[in-house]
């Protein structure tokens, strides 16, 4: 017959390796995959700053109007922030790989370029 | 304050068809910032006035948008301005170089208003582009240098890029419709 204070003394330290377990895999799956960033382009005299960004699969880009009149930032029939007004931001999170050349859409000689790898 | 060069303004106000007249003895206009402010509003104002024109007499989706830009953009410019004027406490002075402006664009819009569709089109991105080109050149030449308030100042200076977008907007749009006949 068990001991009830060993059984006891077992049952935690099978409590304690289940743990440690869970937490190492989950670990290992951060190690994967890392957390997504947020990446900030600001729109200032007329152009996307910075032109050309470089982001992950899960990413967001957050684009900041600095400008007096509203912006968009417009991947056409891709994705689209909307009207940002002065000092308004817009969000679009990249899930797909792939590079895309994006405009204004209401100043469309403003381009920018988001690359995600 | 700087004095605008007389040649730059002749140029300013030739393609802006303003008939004022300058005399020898008074030279060009010495603008003080309550008039540089109100030659900005007139601008700004003048251009909205063309665009809702052409809300309604163009043809082509891309001059309409176009055109829509102009008042938000033209609008978003003059409320700055407006907040700005109230905060210094400056009331826009009217001046001869405003009303120049105002002539010219009567001129400039009385044969607009005779035409609908495909030459509205053509003739109002005409003007626009020679309109921003003369606006940029007078921000440059006499609003900017002639500006001592430091707000109003940096409001031109942060105008200007707007400007720029338009006018390469204008020409884009021109390159994209048929040539003029």
């Amino acid at each position: 017959m068990i001991p009830l204070g060993s059984l006891w003394l077992r049952l935690l330290v099978l409590v304690g390796l289940g743990a440690t377990a869970l937490l190492g895999s989950r670990t290992l799956l951060a190690g994967a995959q890392p957390a997504p960033r947020r990446h900030v382009v600001e729109i200032k005299g007329m152009a996307f700053d910075p032109a050309v960004l470089e982001v992950t699969p899960g990413d967001s880009v957050v684009w900041i109007n600095r400008d007096i009149v509203p912006h968009t930032a417009t991947a056409k029939s891709q994705w689209d922030t909307g009207p940002i007004a002065q000092g308004g931001r817009g969000v679009f999170v990249s899930r797909r790989r792939g590079e895309i050349t994006y405009v204004c859409a209401f100043h469309p000689t403003m381009q920018g370029r988001l690359i995600t790898r | 304050m700087t004095h605008f060069p007389p040649t730059k303004l002749l140029g300013f106000l030739l393609v802006l068809a303003a008939p004022i007249e300058l005399s020898a003895q008074s030279g060009p206009p010495d603008l003080s910032d309550p008039e540089v402010a109100h030659v900005a509003v007139t601008a700004n104002s003048i251009d909205i006035e063309l665009a809702r024109l052409a809300q309604s007499r163009a043809g082509n989706r891309d001059v309409k948008a176009f055109a829509n830009t102009m008042i938000t953009d033209h609008s978003a410019v003059n409320a700055q301005a407006a907040a700005l004027a109230g905060r210094l406490g400056v009331t826009p002075k009217d001046n001869a170089v405003s009303q120049s402006l105002l002539a010219g664009a009567a001129t400039a819009r009385a044969p607009l208003e005779k035409l609908r569709g495909a030459s509205f089109d053509v003739a109002y991105i005409d003007r626009e582009v020679a309109y921003h080109q003369a606006v940029l050149e007078a921000l440059d030449g006499l609003l900017i240098p002639t500006t001592e308030n430091a707000e109003l100042k940096k409001l031109l200076v942060d105008v200007r890029p707007a400007i720029a977008a338009h006018l390469a907007h204008a020409k884009q749009l021109r390159s994209s419709l048929p040539a003029a006949q």
